[in-house]
């Protein structure tokens, strides 16, 4: 502890300098609900905390001509009361409700959910079927990725240290359906063994003719599942449909997890929760 | 300037407060060690039992997954914050009548979790108060007690229970 410095520039541009001249030696902070731990388990030693919570760079929910733009620094608890999420992206305000606790999610970040490349981070899923895109800041300029490039495995972050996360670009959906379910060993405070999302339309003729799924925590980094989404787009949905996707979600996980113990419990648990979610569609 | 120690101001249950700190403390640590208000406890020091909850800026926050650097500027209230010269606040008050404390460890948080939502919202229905407080583990009281201290502070709440 008495080894680290803290550091907490007033603009993005005074961060990313700050950055540049240290990267290696400095981890950002936002919230502070992973990196103390980390710190105190004393798996984390850096020379330089970076505090990106305040700069105004990173705030906001906004809708910014066609897209969705929401800032890195936005709390979960500000996700979780935010009209524009509820209205344009409902599966991303859901996911804020079961997040850890009122204590945990009056700080932590979105930023910060993504950016420790956890696989079972509550955010990524919704964000996932959001197409959503990480504006990645550095000296050298703005550059976006894909939100499911940004971990190339469990903990493991794939960008470079000297950028900073300052938003998020995700495309706004108004839909009829929308939702994040999860399992954990209770209800509340949980880490998410399992986690989804997804939002779907229905047209005039009750056919899904919109359906976007991810799927969380199950498998190294939170992915989209294109096969099942083509599986039931332009289908009537009934049960016996999305028993049948929930069976295929569950056969494609295990194909990336390979057979383990867990495997009874988890193509049950698959199957139930993606049915258990998507029902409100028959 | 040195960055490995750092200068903060904030206010501290309404008297302000100017100290240097580690750069990496906690919060919990320097209101513990530093400024010596035992009230907020490290039960699991990971946010996981809420025996450290603390009101920043009004809401509740754990105070030992927050960087005491991040105090500064901030409106900090622990729990000795709240009684006043008049006596105990009407929360503590309600949990002394209800029995709501056993060993006391997660008391103080439990009060401030509580606090932070009756500013939100000075009457929460069950549901509500149940969703506040699941960020706070009690090993003793199997939680009853705890709802009943709350739930009877809410019926008698006209306002004063967030102040």
């Amino acid at each position: 502890m008495m080894n680290t410095g803290y550091v907490r520039p007033r603009t993005l541009e005074d961060a990313l300098a700050f950055l540049a001249e240290n990267s290696g030696k400095t981890r950002i902070v936002a919230g502070g609900t992973d990196v103390m731990v980390d710190l105190r388990a004393g798996t984390l030693k850096t020379d330089y905390l970076l505090d990106v919570s305040r700069l105004q760079a990173l705030r906001g929910i906004e809708i910014i001509g066609n897209d969705l733009s929401v800032g890195a620094a936005a709390t979960l608890s500000e996700i979780y009361n935010s009209a524009i999420l509820e209205a344009h992206a409902p599966a991303l305000q859901k996911s804020a409700v079961n997040f850890a606790s009122k204590q945990i999610r009056n700080v932590a970040t979105i930023g910060g959910n993504v950016a420790h490349c956890s696989p079972c981070g509550d955010t990524l899923p919704a964000l996932a079927i959001h197409e959503a895109r990480a504006v990645l800041s550095s000296p050298a300029g703005e550059r976006q990725v894909p939100i499911e490039a940004i971990a190339s495995g469990p903990y493991m972050c794939a960008l470079p240290q000297n950028e900073i996360i300052t938003r998020f670009i995700l495309k706004p959906a108004t839909v009829a359906f929308a939702d994040f379910q999860k399992i954990g060993r209770r209800k509340e405070l949980a880490v998410a063994r399992m986690s989804m999302a997804y939002m779907a339309d229905k047209d005039a003729e009750g056919r899904i003719c919109f359906f976007r799924f991810a799927l969380g925590a199950c498998t190294p980094t939170p992915q989209r599942n294109h096969r099942i989404e083509a599986m039931l787009t332009g289908q009537i949905p009934d049960a016996a449909r999305i028993w049948e996707a929930g069976r295929v979600l569950a056969e494609d996980t295990i194909a990336v997890t390979g057979r383990r113990a867990s495997a009874v419990y988890k193509e049950s648990a698959i199957q139930g929760l993606f049915m258990r979610m998507v029902y409100p569609l028959v | 300037m040195d960055p490995k120690t750092v200068h903060i101001e904030f206010t501290l249950n309404g008297s302000p407060r100017s100290l240097e700190i580690p750069g990496a403390a906690s919060a919990l640590w320097v209101i513990r060690n530093l400024i010596g208000l035992k009230g907020a406890k490290e039960g699991c020091g990971i946010g996981e039992c809420g025996a450290c909850t603390i009101e920043v800026d009004g809401k509740a926050v754990n105070s030992c997954l927050m960087l005491a650097a991040q105090l500064d500027g901030a409106d900090v209230l622990t729990v000795e914050g709240l009684a006043s010269e008049d006596g105990l606040h009407p929360l503590q008050s309600s949990f002394l009548e209800h029995h709501g404390v056993q060993c006391g460890f997660c008391t103080p948080g439990l009060l401030m979790s509580t606090h932070a939502l009756l500013k939100e919202n000075p009457h929460p229905d069950h549901a509500q108060v149940s969703k506040a407080i699941a960020g706070n583990l009690c090993r003793c009281t199997g939680y009853r007690q705890i709802f009943a201290s709350i739930e009877d502070a809410v019926k008698h709440n006209s306002g004063e229970a967030a102040q």
